[in-house]
């Protein structure tokens, strides 16, 4: 049993993980040197824009690519070295439906998945987990004949009977609907509620991530940008921005001692009052941003705290890298992507 | 790992593959159906064209196309289950096995053994019938002798197998190789040279036909080119399955493993 810093027991530990492909002026960087422990019983998100190297630390972890550099220890073992100690406690849902015998009907691998692990094909066993993921009524079909959405299922069952303590799924709602998406979301909670794993979930479906996952860590060109309990990543987002709505006749001085002290940015006229957004303020900042606009003569007529969810999160810190940058262009509060994110998130948490 | 495990692994791996022949029988079928059309155009064809003097060549024939119909089996249900593992996205998923990659193709390898076996002894029937020839068919000295022959093809399977992770399309070569093994299985019968008992296929096709033809029963053998013949296999399936290490290695090092 490891510990981590926190004194909560960790189930895996990575420490200076990189992988290059490729050699000279070809070579890519895909994992560039990142540490990181995940602890017993969480759920994990892993999210990072296409190429953020989600994918290949994920096969980095499971020993199916060897890295570079630096070490993996699932449980004390090393599953690059030794990877078949390591496949008793680890076991994996890689792209989405393509794991599984399609010719096959979902029992039948379930029964082959089973064994595989060194499990018995148990039958209580595998009607459980057929009603957990609600295939019940399709156990006996050939995964050929079912629809994308219960292929994935079928694949997250196959995963899930081999009983291992960790578990990593690679975008598993890829490729789904809205519908089967927000089906398969609710059925990965429930399952992390009944099943007492611990889960890394990668995923670029965000809401996917903000359903079900206790921590997320954030991954942009092969580097950890942020690694937080999902919570604190929303509320530091949620606490240094803001939208203030002033008088007019913001002095010259007082609105340079807001761009010096707090980055002041965005600002803007609309209808006799002046917009302005407040970036950089940390929660014992705010008192200091109030007595510094009292001292301006600054009337404010409104503070909004910015609202986040973790698709603002995720376009921050990853330089607006997503389908929804375009969005992010209208929104006032982006200007927080131009921060270091050092400043964002505090000493510690990178 | 309890022998309950690896048996479960077994069994597991047997109920899959059969159950796959099954979901894929038009594939079986044409696979069984094509060596007896190709076995059938080179009877026919060598009648119409030698006649008589074909008939004493006949039973050399018989034998060394079920030879080489084993041997193709059992080639390419190694070299292509792995090819289709990675195409279905389920190989890393067998490399994830805490028995390990090298016990799962294990199991699959003594299936595939047993399932080539079948298919020869099924079609040397069929040839037989269609040639109305007749040969010894004793089990008791074929089978091992059989099973020891296409154990090259295996350790060759494994060989390829590990280039396709890595080069992927190689199915050109491995339809040359086809020539390669007809070339192998009919030398005894062109040259007699102690580089017969190096090269895969040729000793054992040697052996088997004088079992086949000559009614020579497995006691019979000198046991120093039955030794020869152990020996020879060996070094083929465990050469070839090393390399398949070094290429999953590889393959592992480039992070190509999964890929198709």
């Amino acid at each position: 049993m490891t510990s981590s810093s926190a004194g909560k027991t960790s189930i895996l530990q990575a420490s200076g993980l990189r992988k290059t492909y490729g050699s000279g002026d070809d070579a890519v960087v895909a994992v560039d040197g990142i540490d990181f422990e995940i602890e017993r019983g969480t759920v994990v998100g892993l999210l990072g824009p296409n190429g953020a190297g989600k994918t290949t630390t994920i096969k980095l972890l499971l020993g199916l690519i060897e890295p570079d550099d630096g070490t993996v220890q699932i449980d004390d073992i090393d599953p690059i070295s030794n990877p078949k100690a390591g496949y008793d406690r680890v076991s994996a849902m890689l792209e989405g439906a393509r794991n599984v015998y399609w010719r096959l009907t979902v029992r039948e691998n379930l029964r082959f998945f089973a064994r595989l692990a060194d499990q018995p094909a148990d039958p209580d066993r595998i009607e459980a987990l057929l009603e957990q993921v609600g295939l019940v009524e399709k156990a006996d079909e050939p995964v050929n004949d079912l629809s994308r959405g219960m292929k994935q299922k079928a694949s997250l069952a196959c995963t899930l009977i081999r009983e291992t303590p960790l578990a990593f799924l690679d975008e598993p709602t890829l490729g789904l609907d809205v519908e089967s998406s927000l089906e398969l979301r609710r059925q990965l909670r429930s399952l992390v509620e009944t099943e007492s794993r611990t889960i890394v979930l990668s995923s670029h479906d965000m809401d996917v991530i903000e359903a079900v996952c206790d921590r997320v860590i954030i991954m942009n060109e092969g580097r950890i940008v942020a690694d937080n309990p999902l919570e604190d990543l929303l509320d530091v987002f949620r606490a240094q921005s803001y939208r203030l709505t002033l008088a007019s006749g913001v002095s010259a001085e007082g609105r340079t001692a807001l761009e010096r002290k707090f980055g002041a940015t965005a600002w803007e006229e609309r209808d006799g009052k002046v917009l302005v957004t407040i970036p950089n303020v940390q929660s014992a900042e705010f008192y200091d941003l109030v007595e510094t606009l009292r001292m301006h003569s600054c009337r404010v007529l409104s503070i909004e705290p910015a609202a986040q969810n973790l698709e603002r999160v995720f376009l921050d810190l990853t330089g607006g890298q997503a389908s929804a940058a375009e969005s992010r262009r209208t929104d006032p509060t982006t200007d927080a992507a131009e921060r270091p994110l050092e400043d964002a998130l505090g000493e510690g948490d990178l | 790992m309890s022998r309950a495990g690896r048996t479960g692994l077994v069994a597991a791996v047997v109920e899959k593959e059969l159950l796959i022949l099954r979901r894929y029988w038009i594939n079986t079928l044409m696979r069984l159906v094509g060596f007896y059309l190709f076995f059938a155009v080179i009877f026919f064809g060598g009648q119409a064209a030698g006649g008589e003097s074909f008939d004493g060549t006949l039973d050399g024939l018989v034998v060394g196309f079920f030879l080489f119909l084993a041997v193709t089996a059992a080639y390419y249900d190694v070299a292509g289950n792995v090819m289709r593992e990675a195409q279905w996205g389920t190989l890393e998923q067998l490399f994830m096995s805490p028995f390990g990659i090298g016990r799962v193709l294990l199991a699959k390898t003594a299936f595939n053994v047993a399932f080539s076996t079948v298919i020869a002894m099924a079609l040397l029937a069929v040839m037989l019938v269609t040639t109305d020839r007749t040969l010894t068919v004793d089990p008791v000295t074929i089978i091992p002798l059989l099973v020891v022959t296409i154990f090259p093809a295996i350790g060759l399977g494994f060989v390829f197998a590990g280039l396709s992770l890595l080069y992927k399309r190689i199915e050109n070569i491995q339809q040359l190789l086809q020539f390669a093994f007809i070339g192998l299985i009919a030398a005894p019968g062109a040259i007699d040279s102690t580089i017969l008992y190096v090269v895969p296929f040729s000793l054992g096709s040697e052996l088997l036909a004088d079992a086949m033809i000559d009614s020579l029963a497995l006691w019979d053998f000198d046991p120093i080119v039955l030794g020869a013949l152990l020996v020879n296999a060996l070094a083929y399936f465990l050469g070839g399955y090393a390399v398949f290490t070094v290429f999953v290695r590889r393959a592992r090092r480039l992070g190509v493993m999964g890929h198709y």
